[in-house]
């Protein structure tokens, strides 16, 4: 499996309301992501904008039907429509994330939770075995946000995902976001997170915000409805000041989307942040 | 011990907790779980019926927002999600208003309709056959080649026998105030769907169009066609003379539309 080079770009998801915006102009982003699924699909107007963009901009699949964590394994007819828009779009990677979405019979179209065994562990690394081997190149997983965790964990999921990328030799999309949202909702720390990643295997970032925590309902959503918030891009700034290669950062906004030029706003901030965090690494690296 | 098949029990369990609000939860759950369950449920039901809000943003209009929620809430748990995309939660919509809104039938044709033109949206990109084309594949036919042609249509176009007036209703839907348009009509009508370059379109055809449509969209010859219009009538000889011209008409109008791919 052909690795995947870093890549230290900022970028925006591409969503239907900025079509216009990103056929007419040229937005300023090193690349841009989408939805894997809304445009696994046969032909017609969708496929034709993400050509054009593609002719302008690297492009990056993410998908949210893949169900990595699926104890039946993963749908190959799945499998062979994601791989058709692979070789269709040639992707920067293509990603998916941590969780499972389906039972043979039934499909949630949510991110549901594994329980963090080492069985659930086997099963998630011969599914992404699976889905390499099928679309013939290396994957990004990305760590979930959740609500839950099971009575029967064995695992951290720092360590989970680690062991999950050493024996697959699958990379990682980290989103910050997520890791602040369990990290609220489970009561573990961000940065022993962090530190206990194999972070030479992050290829790209994820930042959205999220929906706080009420008294009635004692959960932080990850809803990807608002702009970032401060503690998410503390997160950001020492996650970059940890990393040792360049790697993809992107603004997820999928409810509530604003105008473009909000997002580029947004975006520049990471920019900033991941300037700021490079001198800094820099100047320690040349103290020590 | 098989690691998937444990992972799959605790997988289909937990699947119910999601479909189901009143399943009980596991053994060994406690309230914090009960609390992150509910977020996955939430979670569940409003993707599913935005996405479903999304496929069907006419349907939704006619009924009302309050109305068409509570209808795609008794879809889903009629019929919960199979498919890889989330837009085929919708699949089969028309029949579940056809049952809810039985004292107004418009609703499940309006949603067939709707549903029809997502299929066509991003079906797979064919050109349509030209006259000159059409000339060209046909110029060497006989009777007998006319009577066993059989045409292939541009995927995702369909044909349906309606009893309702949808251009009616679809052109007040798309005005910012709904004013109910005269939508009844006697006997039936006809309604056509395809793409045409990437927007998915309609058309009212008569209903023995549509009927002639779908039959050969399902297989049927064109003189088997015929014969089916001459069945329609009486059996005189100028019957038979005018369902071949009804036929030729019908055949003139799909490829005038740019609804035929291809002449087999």
């Amino acid at each position: 499996m052909d690795s995947i080079p870093p890549f230290g770009g900022f970028g925006l998801g591409l969503r239907r309301q900025h079509y216009a915006d990103f056929l007419a102009g040229e937005v300023p982003v090193d690349f841009v992501e989408v939805i894997s699924e809304n445009y696994m699909v046969d032909g017609g107007k969708p496929l034709r904008v993400l050509e054009e963009v593609r002719a302008k901009h690297p492009v990056a699949l993410h998908g949210v039907s893949m169900s990595i964590g699926s104890a039946g394994g993963i749908d190959p007819a799945y499998l062979d429509r994601l791989k058709r828009l692979a070789e269709r779009i040639e992707p920067l990677w293509v990603s998916d994330h941590l969780c499972w979405t389906r039972t043979s019979a039934h499909n949630s179209h949510d991110l549901l939770p594994l329980p963090l065994t080492r069985d659930a562990l086997d099963v998630a690394c011969a599914n992404v075995d699976q889905a390499q081997n099928h679309l013939g190149r290396a994957m990004l997983i990305e760590n979930p946000s959740s609500y839950l965790t099971f009575p029967e964990d064995e695992l951290t999921e720092w360590e989970f995902i680690g062991e999950m990328a050493r024996r697959t030799g699958c990379y990682l999309l980290l989103d910050i976001n997520n890791i602040y949202v369990s990290a609220c909702n489970h009561g573990f720390s961000a940065d022993d997170y962090l530190a206990g990643l194999p972070l030479d295997s992050v290829r790209q970032i994820h930042l959205a915000g999220h929906t706080p925590a009420t008294k009635e309902r004692p959960v932080v959503i990850d809803t990807h409805d608002r702009d970032v918030c401060d503690d998410v891009w503390a997160l950001y700034a020492r996650a970059m000041s940890m990393l040792s290669v360049p790697v993809a950062t992107m603004i997820e906004r999928d409810d509530n989307i604003p105008p473009l030029a909000d997002l580029l706003h947004e975006l520049d901030e990471a920019r900033a942040i991941a300037a700021g965090a490079s001198d800094k690494g820099a100047g320690e690296s040349i103290a020590a | 011990m098989n690691p998937s098949a444990d992972l799959g029990g605790l997988q289909q369990a937990f699947m119910a907790q999601v479909l189901d609000e009143d399943a009980p939860l596991p053994h060994g759950w406690g309230k914090r779980h009960a609390v992150g369950m509910s977020v996955y449920r939430g979670n569940y039901r409003s993707a599913l019926v935005e996405a479903m809000r999304s496929t069907y943003e006419r349907t939704e209009k006619w009924v009302g927002e309050a109305a068409f929620r509570r209808a795609a809430a008794h879809h889903l748990i009629a019929h919960p999600p199979s498919s890889w995309t989330i837009d085929d939660a919708g699949a089969g919509f028309d029949r579940t208003c056809a049952e809810l809104f039985a004292n107004d039938p418009e609703v499940a044709e309006l949603a067939w309709l709707e549903w029809t033109m997502l299929e066509a949206f991003t079906a797979p990109d064919v050109a349509p056959l030209d006259l000159p084309g059409f000339s060209a594949a046909t110029s060497g036919f006989g009777d007998e080649d006319w009577a066993d042609m059989r045409t292939t249509f541009l995927p995702g176009s369909r044909a349906r026998v309606l009893a309702h007036d949808l251009r009616a209703i679809w052109k007040v839907l798309g005005e910012e105030d709904l004013v109910r348009p005269q939508f009844e009509i006697e006997g039936d009508t006809g309604c056509l769907v395809w793409r045409e370059g990437e927007r998915a379109t309609f058309i009212m055809v008569e209903a023995d169009e549509a009927r002639a449509f779908e039959a050969m969209r399902q297989g049927s010859s064109y003189g088997e066609v015929c014969m089916t219009i001459a069945n329609e009538g009486d059996q005189s000889d100028s019957a038979q003379s005018d369902a071949a011209m009804r036929a030729g008409a019908m055949l003139g109008h799909w490829l005038n539309e740019g609804l035929i791919a291809a002449i087999d």
